[in-house]
């Protein structure tokens, strides 16, 4: 692996590369550079709600809307899918054992969309929620921030499609010809079946985000139910994308896991075949069912049963890789540093958050829940614990290949206590803080409420201790990259220098000119 | 690992056949009466209830199962002190894993 950080270069050679580490390292460094403005919205929505009634750091509904508006467009799509594409960029053509992407130059500009689009909804600073649902987002959600959005949007868009063409262009006509395709490290395979599902579902929005704009233009009324349009076409649409999306944000920490776990169980993979066709079946089965965001919506009872089978069939696939994580661990030794800590952290909230979506998958349950903190507690565990775990247990693998220096295990041990207990504090509590009633997206509620309080309360506390253990993290980065202690290259855990993976694949990691 | 995708294939088509041979029976119930409606209500929570008992169970024991799997193959363990067999091998993936028989 090529090592950005140990042989200092002018940052313009960086910035202006096109090699896929010099691009990989720019979306990571992006796609954390997000990551924090996100969190510091976070940080302020939740000591907000810690006091009812009081109007504490946020006095207006309005500014409430957009601050949690560019909350969850921030961490979705500016650092989610850049740090996917990061590492995916690093690594990919490693394991195929090519040179590069396949369109090096596609690649930096798909990377460069990123930073623009990002501008567009950090400037714009929409109050449509990240859903941005018609008929608010076209007759109602004032100019030009919701326009803004759109075209922020529709950039991030085309970034993502132009970036998963050059992966399946990669890993299909690019590997080496002694590698199988069904021996492609189980990483990569993560990056194949998220590209392939990105191309097929993006359009569609992509489509809907123009409708939207014409829409508010005035020139349509796709969606404009006072012009004959029918507000829930949009959400059609948008689920169709954005369900599929769930599973585009979580497997590539699905791949990182497979990365890592074998790795610090010192033993081969448990089953290379059953991850992969749990790959397969996730990206099927991310399409048959987006209709369960929609039961509240009027849609017939038959049309329900089939969405909330096309959801529950996605426990078995995700089930493979809970297991296959498991058979791997299973008689190995291993080594608990920082990366195999959070792998596992992961493993252990995937399970927790996919049992929570199997019983809102169900049509009772979901009735009571849908709109409520239930759902932003499931999904954040979906992803806080599940993909900011693998992210985070990946950066901390990586993090010797590219600065050439070792991080402190004692802080990422400080930083991984803090992470997993501040995530299930906060997000098991919004659960809780659900079934009690409490609806999401709520700039205030009555301090009366006692259990309300108190559920929040808990859960801010929750929030700060994440906060902190993501300023260890941020601090324990930049410090270490400088004065941390020189990394044995070739082993930097001292695991015993092997590489427990298909004997095609070879070591990525072996050595420096190891393409 | 054919078994397991055999398997996982079976699961998959009995999630989809089970609930939707019950709710085709609970629509044809519905039909019938308002009475035998709310009565069917009753009996689909009743039944949620007891997946929900069996997904606890199930995620319990699969909790479980990773506490001690965590407690009992990390490396500090004494029962772990010796390399495992993998680590003696020249490249331990060389061959198929699965063709090896896996465990």
């Amino acid at each position: 692996m090529v090592l950005e950080l140990q042989k200092p270069r002018p940052v313009w050679q960086i910035m202006f590369s096109t090699h896929h580490t010099d691009v990989g390292y720019l979306y990571t460094i992006t796609g954390l550079t997000f990551l924090f403005m996100g969190g510091v919205l976070a940080m302020i929505i939740r000591t907000h709600l810690f006091f009812p009634g009081e109007g504490v750091l946020i006095s207006d509904s309005a500014t409430f809307n957009r601050i949690f508006t560019v909350h969850g467009l921030t961490m979705l799509f500016l650092f989610a899918l850049p740090v996917a594409n990061g590492i995916g960029n690093y690594l990919v053509p490693i394991m195929v054992r090519y040179k590069d992407m396949a369109y090096p130059k596609l690649n930096a500009i798909a990377f460069w969309m990123n930073p623009v689009g990002g501008a567009l909804l950090w400037l714009g600073f929409a109050d449509t929620t990240w859903v941005s649902y018609a008929p608010y987002s076209i007759i109602r959600a004032p100019g030009p921030a919701a326009d803004m959005f759109i075209f922020g949007m529709k950039i991030l868009g085309i970034s993502s499609i132009l970036s998963s063409i050059n992966f399946v262009v990669t890993i299909l006509k690019c590997k080496h010809p002694d590698l199988p395709l069904r021996r492609v490290p189980l990483f990569a395979w993560s990056m194949f079946t998220v590209s392939l599902m990105t191309i097929v579902a993006m359009p569609t929005y992509a489509a809907a985000l123009i409708m939207m704009l014409t829409d508010r233009l005035g020139i349509s009324a796709f969606f404009n139910p006072f012009a004959g349009g029918d507000p829930i076409a949009y959400l059609h649409l948008f689920w169709f994308t954005f369900h599929p999306e769930v599973y585009i944000f979580l497997l590539p920490s699905i791949g990182m896991m497979y990365e890592i776990i074998p790795r610090f169980s010192r033993k081969p993979l448990y089953s290379q075949a059953s991850g992969v066709f749990a790959f397969v079946m996730l990206g099927i089965i991310g399409f048959a069912s987006w209709g369960h965001h929609m039961y509240s919506t009027g849609m017939d009872f038959t049309t329900k049963v089939v969405f909330m089978i096309g959801t529950l069939a996605a426990v078995p696939a995700s089930g493979m890789h809970v297991f296959n994580f498991l058979a791997t661990m299973w008689g190995g030794r291993i080594r608990f540093a920082a990366p195999m800590k959070f792998a596992v952290g992961g493993i252990a909230l995937f399970f927790s958050a996919g049992a929570g979506g199997v019983l809102n998958s169900a049509m009772p349950l979901d009735f009571i829940t849908h709109g409520t903190y239930w759902v932003v507690g499931h999904m954040h565990l979906f992803l806080v614990g599940t993909i900011g775990f693998g992210f985070v247990a990946m950066i901390y693998y990586m993090f010797p290949y590219i600065t050439g220096r070792m991080y402190s295990e004692r802080w990422a041990s400080v930083h991984f206590v803090a992470m997993f207990w501040g995530t299930v504090q906060t997000f098991f509590t919004q659960h809780l803080l659900g079934l009690e009633g409490m609806p999401r997206r709520v700039y205030d509620y009555p301090p009366e409420f006692t259990s309300w309080t108190q559920l929040n309360q808990i859960a801010t506390i929750g929030a700060w201790i994440i906060g902190a253990s993501f300023a260890v993290f941020l601090a324990s980065l930049i410090y270490y990259a400088a004065k941390g202690k020189p990394a044995n290259m070739n082993d930097p855990w001292e695991l015993g220098g092997k590489y427990y993976y298909p004997v095609e694949a070879k070591n990525p990691h072996g050595g420096h000119s190891g393409y | 690992m054919k078994t397991l995708i055999a398997i996982s294939i079976i699961t998959i088509v009995a999630l989809a056949l089970v609930p939707q041979l019950y709710f085709a029976h609970a629509q044809l119930a519905q039909q019938t009466s308002e009475k035998q409606y709310i009565n069917l209500r009753a009996e689909v929570w009743n039944e949620f209830f007891r997946m929900t008992t069996a997904a606890f169970t199930v995620g319990a024991i699969v909790s479980g199962t990773m506490i001690w799997l965590v407690w009992r193959f990390r490396e500090s363990n004494p029962k772990n002190k010796n390399p495992t067999k993998w680590e003696h091998l020249e490249d331990p993936t060389a061959g198929s894993y699965e063709d090896e028989g896996g465990h």
